[in-house]
């Protein structure tokens, strides 16, 4: 897998701090994989735990209907691209 | 009740996508997807949006067909339901992938239907709904809803919570209309005694408050304590609701009353389970004591409880512990010790190490509730036998069969599992095993 940006190793970080993710290490999240139900196989509450977490270090809220939302679970480098788009902080 | 809502034609059903849908396009709707439905006995009825959902259920309802109301929106979920009643199809308004049965899509569509002639009633003892729960024997339990008991466990709540249509106040829930509290709050409530839903399902703290915001007061928010929690913490301006109701797992003391302060309202709660429905209510700043649904009551045989009444016709048993007050109150104590919930899901440990060790190549397994952390929601853990397999494959497996938020973390690799002579695994053995199989990672 390729090198993470900056911004994308610092939410690698945060996602597996925030979830308490067993066995994950910040550095071996593929920034291609789904995060959500195979890959990293998180789930809706994992979801809500990363949106607080979100919005307390970036500043904003995640919503569903963003136009790119179907996307920006799709990856890592997916929601570093929306967090990079939208952060207040 | 269908006579209720035809002869007010211009009451609104429902708020969808920023636009009120009022009972004659309803009615409208329901009739002209009654005829395109295909001639079956059962229907999967995993529509996503609300309003879909109910027309989807009503339009079957009324071509005699039963509602099949899986767990989870899940392909191998849906197909096990669908080998214990063959005679069945799976209609969406977003079908599912992977999905090996019939699958019908259902699409609303914006062009004005001609209004319905008139629908007949539907008969009391129609099996309207099959809720399935997890058994401890790894089949999903089938738990049969009448139209009579659905109808009247919705007056129910309506007494109960004083929701009249007088007043129209509009229902929001994040809850799926699958389940069996979504279904009891979100589709039949609204339905049968004629207060307007939101179609949407919010999800994240934002969605919710952006929902509530798009229709006026009075507003009743229906969702779960995961959901008021991140309400709580995002630290969002909310505007006021008259009443918000939570259930499937119990409400801190101190949570409601964060969200009585920032939403301006009153917090109930509702305890129910899939088997019997809700049973009965009690505003949580109140202290921990419920009372019963008018007509219902306890009555203990052999030292178990059963409840019966109301909407329940015949009696069912508790799965939880509980304390008889008087005058229809009573205490929670406790879950039986195979039952547990993660987050407001209910699943049974025996039902999931069923599906653990029905995986090929697994020689044995077990899950785990570990000890509560206290603060974050506590996760299931399971210990494995299986020399061939890695665990991201079990765990890839499992996920094709259950519920994502039951996914075991950590699922740990052993060579053996501490059974005793009788075969027995005990919980202290199990989790002794588990903190020994991360202390060598």
């Amino acid at each position: 897998m390729g090198t993470l940006t900056p911004l994308e190793s610092e939410v690698s970080r945060l996602i597996v701090e925030t979830l308490n993710l067993p066995d994950m290490r910040a550095e071996e999240i593929d920034p291609d994989a789904p995060l959500f139900g195979q890959g990293l196989g998180l789930d809706s509450i994992d979801a809500l735990e990363l949106a607080l977490a979100i919005s307390r270090t970036y500043g904003f809220q995640l919503r569903s209907d963003d136009a790119e939302n179907t996307r920006i679970f799709a990856s890592l480098r997916a929601l570093s691209q929306h967090i990079g788009h939208r952060r207040t902080i | 009740m269908l006579g209720l809502l035809l002869s007010d034609a211009a009451r609104v059903v429902a708020w969808r996508r920023g636009r009120p849908i009022d009972s004659r396009t309803f009615c409208g709707d329901v009739a002209r997807i009654a005829r395109s439905l295909p001639e079956r006995t059962y229907v999967l009825n995993v529509c996503e949006d609300r309003y879909a959902f109910t027309v989807a259920f009503l339009a079957s309802l009324l071509k005699g067909q039963t509602n099949l109301l899986p767990p989870a929106r899940i392909s191998g979920i849906c197909e096990e339901i669908a080998s214990d009643f063959p005679d069945s199809y799976c209609l969406s308004d977003n079908p599912l992938a992977d999905l090996n049965m019939e699958q019908v899509s259902l699409a609303l569509s914006d062009e004005v239907s001609s209004p319905a002639a008139g629908f007949p009633e539907i008969d009391s003892d129609h099996v309207a709904a099959i809720a399935f729960t997890s058994g401890s024997t790894g089949r999903a339990r089938p738990n049969i809803k009448r139209w009579g008991s659905l109808e009247m466990g919705a007056r129910l709540a309506q007494r109960r919570f004083g929701l009249h249509c007088e007043t129209t106040p509009t229902l929001f829930a994040t809850v799926p209309p699958q389940h069996m509290y979504g279904l009891e709050t979100s589709v039949l409530l609204p339905l049968v005694c004629g207060l307007p839903v939101y179609a949407g399902r919010p999800f994240f703290p934002d969605d919710i408050r952006t929902a509530l915001a798009e229709v006026s007061r009075p507003r009743v928010l229906i969702t779960t304590p995961v959901h008021l929690r991140a309400c709580a913490e995002a630290c969002l301006e909310w505007p006021p609701v008259e009443l918000v109701i939570s259930s499937t797992a119990p409400l801190s003391t101190a949570l409601a009353a964060r969200i009585e302060q920032v939403m301006r309202t009153r917090v109930f709660e509702i305890y129910g389970f899939s088997e019997a429905g809700s049973i009965a209510s009690r505003r949580t700043l109140d202290g921990d004591h419920w009372l019963l649904y008018d007509g219902l009551s306890l009555s203990a045989v052999n030292g178990d409880l059963f409840v019966q009444g109301g909407h329940i016709p015949a009696a069912v048993p508790l799965s939880d512990v509980v304390e008889c007050l008087e005058d229809g109150r009573f205490r929670l104590l406790g879950r039986s010790s195979d039952m547990v919930n993660v987050a407001g899901k209910r699943a049974s440990l025996g039902d999931l190490t069923q599906k653990l060790v029905a995986i090929e190549g697994v020689q044995d397994g077990a899950f785990i509730l570990p000890p509560s952390r206290g603060g974050a929601v506590t996760r299931l853990a399971a210990v494995v036998v299986a020399p061939r397999l890695g665990e991201r494959g079990i765990l890839n497996a499992l996920a094709k069969r259950i519920d994502p938020v039951f996914l075991p973390r950590p699922l740990r690799k052993v060579a053996s599992l501490p059974r005793n002579e009788t075969g027995k695994l005990g919980r202290e053995a199990l989790l002794a095993l588990l903190e020994s199989a991360e202390h060598r990672r």
